[in-house]
């Protein structure tokens, strides 16, 4: 920044009216896939749903619904899947409600990829589920759910389809027969490993790796050994 | 009066944004305060008073981000965290004799208070006339005027009083070649 600085008000105008930075190709799909969605309930003369409480199960299928509807219209165009884009997914907020416990176990929330549940860990270690989001990088769909404690928050993404990419770097630890990679991105601990054939992807805010750790590998009946 | 056409809305996206970015500080937070805007309008049919649909939809944006700020206070603090993380996109403006990255200069709006930020990109991002933009956030005329003086001037002072630093344009490079590492398909 080595030009001189505006500094009358004509000058700030003047240069805030000069942006013209386009928005993403990727919000432009999101778009025309609301208005292209909103035309179709219009044609068929569907009465709009009624603002019932949704259950999160349902709001997380509608958005994945929708995740779809936006793959096919742009051909299946979307950002790159990479391991920075998808950890900044996991620290991004959430655009749905938070999901509820699963009412057929104390271990999950009536939220899953594919089958792979997320946890549920209010009960026993005080994470609460916050929110959730979907996007999708590279025609994948991919599911964000966010938890809190106290000041301490995280996200934990589960990537869609089960031929995961593959992940390099950081310090393997397997627990149980799973590897678990822990590694910095941008200044940010992660934690990747695999469920079920699916890519998961941990990152907080405030939350010691071992934490990290811990919650990544925790499976039914253990303590949390962070 | 007349019924707003959805198909008309896509034209407003990339003014929308702007503002947005400008509004929220962040460009991923733009996109999510964009499309939730778009889904509210879209989610029943509606009709206009006037012809400017830009003008409706800065309505629109403004309690969109309202209701995103008084959401966002009962949430943990995550600003820091998603700014520490997510790389910048430092595009310039389209008059290269300013050194200013966009992101500094909507990061710097965004500073402001909530009643002279919404002004300023009510006027100045969006491009309303004082009147439509004061009926957007439904205050007087005048009062418009007194709230966008102050917040270009607070902007001026903020953007003067920013010295440069190397550190923070020696991160963005480094997030920037962090973004390009793809993931390759295979088990790993």
């Amino acid at each position: 920044m080595s030009e001189r600085p505006p500094h009358t008000e004509a000058e700030i105008v003047e240069l805030v009216r000069s942006i013209d930075v386009q928005a993403p190709p990727e919000l432009h799909r999101r778009i025309d896939a609301l208005i292209a969605e909103h035309d179709g309930r219009s044609s068929a003369r569907k009465r709009p749903p009624a603002p019932l409480r949704w259950g999160l199960a349902g709001a997380l299928a509608l958005a994945a619904l929708a995740a779809v509807l936006v793959v096919s219209l742009s051909g299946g165009g979307s950002s790159a899947l990479t391991l920075h884009s998808t950890v900044a997914l996991t620290l991004r907020a959430p655009t749905m409600s938070a999901p509820a416990q699963n009412p057929h176990s104390a271990t999950e929330l009536a939220a899953d990829v594919e089958g792979v549940a997320f946890p549920y860990w209010e009960d026993r270690f005080g994470w609460r589920s916050t929110g959730a989001r979907v996007d999708h990088l590279d025609g994948r769909a991919v599911t964000t759910v966010f938890y809190a404690r106290g000041r301490q928050w995280l996200g934990y993404a589960i990537v869609a389809g089960a031929s995961a990419p593959h992940v390099g770097g950081g310090t393997v630890t397997e627990r149980e027969g799973t590897p678990y990679r822990l590694q910095r991105v941008d200044g940010t601990s992660v934690v990747t490993w695999l469920r079920d054939g699916h890519l998961c992807v941990m990152a907080g805010h405030g939350v010691s790796d071992a934490t990290l750790m811990a919650l990544a590998s925790w499976h039914e009946g253990e303590a949390l050994n962070a | 009066m007349r019924t707003l056409d959805p198909q008309s809305l896509n034209k407003h996206v990339d003014r929308l944004f702007r503002a947005a970015w400008a509004l929220c500080g962040s460009r991923e937070d733009a996109e999510d305060l964009v499309q939730e805007t778009f889904a509210r309008v879209l989610s029943r049919p509606r009709v206009l008073r006037g012809d400017d649909e830009l003008y409706y939809l800065m309505r629109v944006l403004r309690n969109t981000f309202l209701t995103s700020l008084r959401t966002a206070s009962r949430r943990p603090v995550t600003a820091a965290a998603i700014e520490d993380v997510v790389a910048a996109d430092p595009r310039p403006t389209n008059r290269p004799e300013h050194a200013y990255e966009v992101q500094e200069i909507y990061a710097t709006i965004a500073q402001l208070p909530d009643n002279f930020r919404l002004a300023l990109v009510a006027v100045d991002v969006l491009g309303l006339s004082y009147k439509e933009a004061a009926q957007a956030l439904q205050v007087r005329e005048a009062t418009l005027t007194t709230r966008l003086f102050r917040a270009r001037k607070q902007v001026s002072e903020q953007l003067a009083s920013e010295p440069e630093r190397p550190q923070a344009a020696e991160a963005r490079r480094e997030d920037k070649d962090a973004s390009g590492v793809m993931f390759s398909e295979g088990a790993p």
